[in-house]
């Protein structure tokens, strides 16, 4: 058991990292950069941490310099009794910290998108067969309106809020997307040397809950196209779809007409919408 | 006895102004090394998991804090059924509930065998909790659009899992595996000589479950972020093309990922082209019921011989129930 000093000690430290913890979160919704790391939906509750988080620094502090030291008692939960012990446990604590404070907040990119794999087509789609627009099963049935929507575009416009739905409603209907023009921006993302194929595509992350579960989808870039833009850069795409084998598979190309640079958009990440049509709707002018 | 005193900390900030002098003499020649790819991809990740797993941490511990001020002993007990198979099904419907993350689970878990509850329901709640929830049926639903038999056998197979692991905890452990940090008795003496009274005895209360909890958790972040960072998903699944292989490379992934309970259906069903659906459950079940963050948290509740038992129970009841489930789909 520790004596009552160094349990104030402790405290102390504890209350200090606690407020610190709840900085770096006001920080980061000051900077409106709480989006680099997890969904909008994720992000309402983080905001309100550093409501409990501040309370309890201010009861250990409260306890460190007015508790009375008989009540100072580290029974249940044991601190830790060494030096040693002690620093490794805080510098662990400071180690986010650190690491959030220091280094620039910054979405992911090509890197990343090469380690987890691009993905082409959003969720299990067998490639629509019909004739029309017809959804195979009520899950469905979202897809095959969206689609029907897109196809009456003279070009396909592809709506951050709706990006993984549009695609997927693409690729569901692959077949009758053929020769339609698409007009797509993204994150230029090139297929990493040594892969035995040099292609880019046009991607970005889908979110669901943060950064750890962010999957690169993306539509492939024709192989003929001239790009001189580095990975990374974010890019405006016009041009026609094609299907075409793609390892085996039948898979979306885009035969760039314009590629063009364009501004890094505010928010870099795309989230799922529950009701992609009633989205898109909204989305009209 | 040791003491820790504040003069005995001076020599450690001599160690760390050297450290921090002789860094900032030496990084802006080397800032080039911190501006890579891979940097920002582990800080990203890193931070996006600790951010994601926060607010439910502090709820649990709060939660686990609230329970211990004002819920008296043996409360809980009262309610939960006396014999086994009521238990289990009343400790798998507690998730739904409480759909609280795997990582909010373990304080609250903590606290409700304090106050009483048998162990096999604990285990059932906390393996069933994070997957036997409205949240991550929805979830499942939304990312296997064209293939929903996978979200009900999801549900269905964790459940099975859990009720199957639950009976056999009760039949075989006899002793509490709980470690010795959480004594049963003495310890629950009234805390009203803290100074701003009972609310200030569960505010830190929750701080001490935040840091007991947080250390297990910061490492569990660290070591998935390194994962993510460096490990190439797609090379890796080579080893999965084997019927087998696909089933054990799916649950290591799995469990190397952390992801949250919620999202992982997403995430398994850009494999679906490539791994047997089978497989897939495999992933989806065993991931919110063992991942790094969790095991390590497991580790801190119960001794190291039954914490290894429980992994091993429940890699084997995942790969048995999704191998079966298999010839089903």
């Amino acid at each position: 058991m520790n004596s009552s000093g160094s349990i104030r000690f402790h405290y102390v430290l504890r209350a200090v990292i606690l407020l610190a913890f709840a900085l770096y979160i006001g920080h980061l919704v000051q900077q409106d950069a709480l989006h680099y790391y997890v969904a909008p939906k994720l992000a309402r509750w983080i905001r309100l941490c550093p409501v409990p988080l501040s309370l309890m620094a201010l009861s250990l502090g409260l306890q460190a310099v007015l508790g009375r030291s008989s009540a100072l008692c580290d029974c249940e939960h044991r601190l830790p009794r060494s030096l040693l012990g002690s620093s490794a446990l805080y510098s662990l604590f400071l180690l986010p910290l650190l690491l959030g404070f220091l280094l620039p907040d910054r979405a992911l990119g090509s890197a990343a998108a090469a380690k987890k794999g691009l993905a082409l087509s959003y969720t299990a789609v067998e490639s629509g067969t019909g004739a029309s627009f017809t959804a195979a099963n009520p899950y469905e049935a979202e897809f095959a309106e969206l689609a029907g929507q897109l196809y009456r575009q003279p070009v396909i416009p592809v709506f951050p809020e709706i990006f993984s739905e549009t695609l997927g409603a693409l690729n569901l209907y692959k077949s009758q997307f053929e020769g339609k023009e698409i007009s797509v921006s993204g994150f230029l993302y090139r297929e990493p040397q040594g892969a035995g194929r040099s292609g880019y595509a046009v991607s970005r992350f889908l979110v669901q809950c943060c950064t750890a579960d962010a999957t690169p989808f993306g539509i492939l870039l024709a192989p003929g196209a001239q790009i001189s833009l580095p990975a990374d850069t974010w890019i405006e795409v016009r041009g026609k779809l094609h299907v075409t084998l793609h390892e085996g598979v039948e898979t979306l190309q885009i035969a760039p007409q314009s590629i063009t640079a364009v501004a890094a958009p505010s928010t870099p990440y795309v989230y799922t919408n529950a009701d992609a049509a009633a989205a898109w709707k909204e989305l009209q002018p | 006895m040791t003491t820790f005193t504040p003069f005995k900390i001076l020599p450690l900030l001599f160690s760390a102004a050297f450290l921090l002098t002789a860094g900032s003499l030496w990084l802006p020649g080397h800032l080039s090394l911190l501006d890579n790819g891979y940097v920002d991809t582990f800080k990203t990740a890193f931070l996006g998991i600790l951010l994601e797993a926060l607010p439910f941490v502090l709820l649990g511990a709060l939660l686990s804090s609230l329970l211990r001020v004002f819920v008296p002993d043996e409360l809980i007990s009262r309610w939960i059924p006396r014999r086994a198979v009521p238990a289990i099904l009343f400790g798998c419907l507690l998730g739904i509930l409480f759909p609280v993350c795997e990582c909010g689970m373990i304080p609250l878990v903590r606290r409700l065998m304090h106050k009483g509850m048998p162990l096999y329901v604990a285990i059932v709640f906390i393996l069933s909790g994070p997957i036997l929830n409205p949240v991550v049926y929805g979830a499942t639903l939304t990312a296997f659009r064209s293939h929903p038999e996978l979200a009900y056998t999801r549900m269905g197979l964790a459940f099975a899992v859990a009720a199957c692991i639950g009976l056999i905890i009760y039949g075989t452990v006899r002793r509490s595996p709980l470690r010795l940090s959480i004594r049963r008795e003495g310890s629950e003496e009234p805390h009203g000589t803290l100074r701003g009274g009972r609310a200030a005895a569960v505010l830190v209360h929750t701080s001490d479950e935040f840091f007991e909890m947080g250390k297990f958790l910061i490492i569990g972040c660290l070591l998935t972020a390194g994962i993510q960072t460096f490990m190439n998903q797609s090379s890796l699944s080579a080893i999965g093309d084997r019927p087998l292989g696909s089933y054990v490379f799916m649950m290591g992934l799995a469990f190397a990922l952390s992801l949250c309970s919620t999202s992982d259906a997403f995430v398994a069903s850009t494999f679906l082209h490539t791994f047997p659906s089978g497989a897939l459950l495999a992933f989806m079940v065993l991931g919110p019921m063992l991942d790094f963050k969790n095991a390590l948290m497991l580790l801190s509740l119960f001794k190291t011989r039954f914490a290894l038992y429980l992994f091993f129970l429940i890699a084997a009841a995942v790969f048995t129930g999704s191998v079966l489930a298999s010839f089903w789909l």
